[in-house]
């Protein structure tokens, strides 16, 4: 069944679409929703690195959004807001999923496998070109090969910008842990994306 | 300092979370080892590059389809309560 259609330029700034949602006008929730689900299943799918899990984590974020909408204070934006709202609701899992993952390679060294072999520079610049879509499947499916212990750290410090300590915090590690898993991430997500870099 | 004790080093220095006289060290050593040049170059490009990443969207095949999920399971959630309701 195809999705409702709408003029998203009904709201055409955050603060009518905060009036419409407390309006509860129903195209403002999927004005919302349009806007901003993107993002929201970005974040979650690649802290669960799991489309089942991410997508119930998306329908639990907006759920829980409107349901707070009277408490939102509108200091950050309805986008950063509902990131927030996102990663803790992916944490919640993942903290469930735990004993699943309790046993795996996070030991807190450096491992053999992550001493860099891949010694080409990248001719790629990050910081001017776009990100064609074969570079990003590459490194989406890179991040998915990492274990999850690792993956989430990397996630919160490198892609979602969360402090060392911000990050220690939301995990329950020590922030030392929290600097030897993000190194070990950027070691083997390195690693991964070389032999990419060395053929494009 | 040797190329392992930089690699063990090398997120600190790129955070700058080092002592000044390690950053000296690390600076020395990456300027006479073009192998650990190239760690450090790669490994800060990859940074960037995931940063940017953050504001991927989701391929528009999936999204029109994760939508309509959404949009159902929004729409069938229980009703607020009397408190919700209000203007």
């Amino acid at each position: 069944m195809p999705g409702p259609t709408i003029d998203l330029t009904i709201y055409d700034d955050e603060a009518a679409l905060l009036a419409g949602l407390r309006r509860r006008e129903p195209d403002a929730c999927t004005c919302l929703i349009k806007r901003f689900a993107p993002l929201v299943y970005a974040q979650a799918i690649r802290l669960l690195g799991d489309a089942d899990e991410a997508e119930g984590a998306l329908q639990q974020t907006f759920i829980k959004a409107c349901d707070k909408l009277d408490t939102y204070e509108g200091r950050s934006g309805l986008g950063s807001w509902l990131y927030r709202i996102a990663t803790n609701e992916a944490l919640m899992l993942l903290r469930q999923r735990l004993p699943r993952t309790t046993i795996d390679d996070v030991a807190d060294a450096i491992q053999a496998d992550e001493i860099p072999q891949h010694l080409t520079p990248w001719t790629l610049d990050p910081a001017t070109a776009a990100l064609n879509s074969e570079l990003r499947a590459n490194l989406e499916q890179a991040l998915a090969t990492l274990p999850e212990t690792l993956r989430i750290v990397f996630v919160l410090r490198d892609i979602q910008g969360l402090s060392t300590e911000e990050t220690a915090a939301a995990l329950g590690l020590g922030e030392s842990a929290v600097k030897v898993r993000l190194h070990r991430a950027r070691l083997r997500l390195r690693e991964l994306l070389s032999a990419y870099m060395r053929e494009h | 300092m040797t190329c392992e004790e930089l690699i063990a080093h090398l997120s600190s220095y790129i955070d700058h979370e080092m002592d000044a006289d390690l950053v000296a060290e690390v600076q020395e050593h990456i300027a006479h080892c073009r192998n650990c040049r190239v760690v450090l170059d790669t490994t800060q490009r990859l940074i960037v590059l995931v940063h940017d990443e953050g504001r991927r969207i989701i391929p528009a095949g999936q999204r029109d389809a994760l939508f309509d999920r959404l949009q159902q399971a929004f729409l069938s959630r229980p009703p607020a309560s009397e408190a919700d309701t209000t203007v």
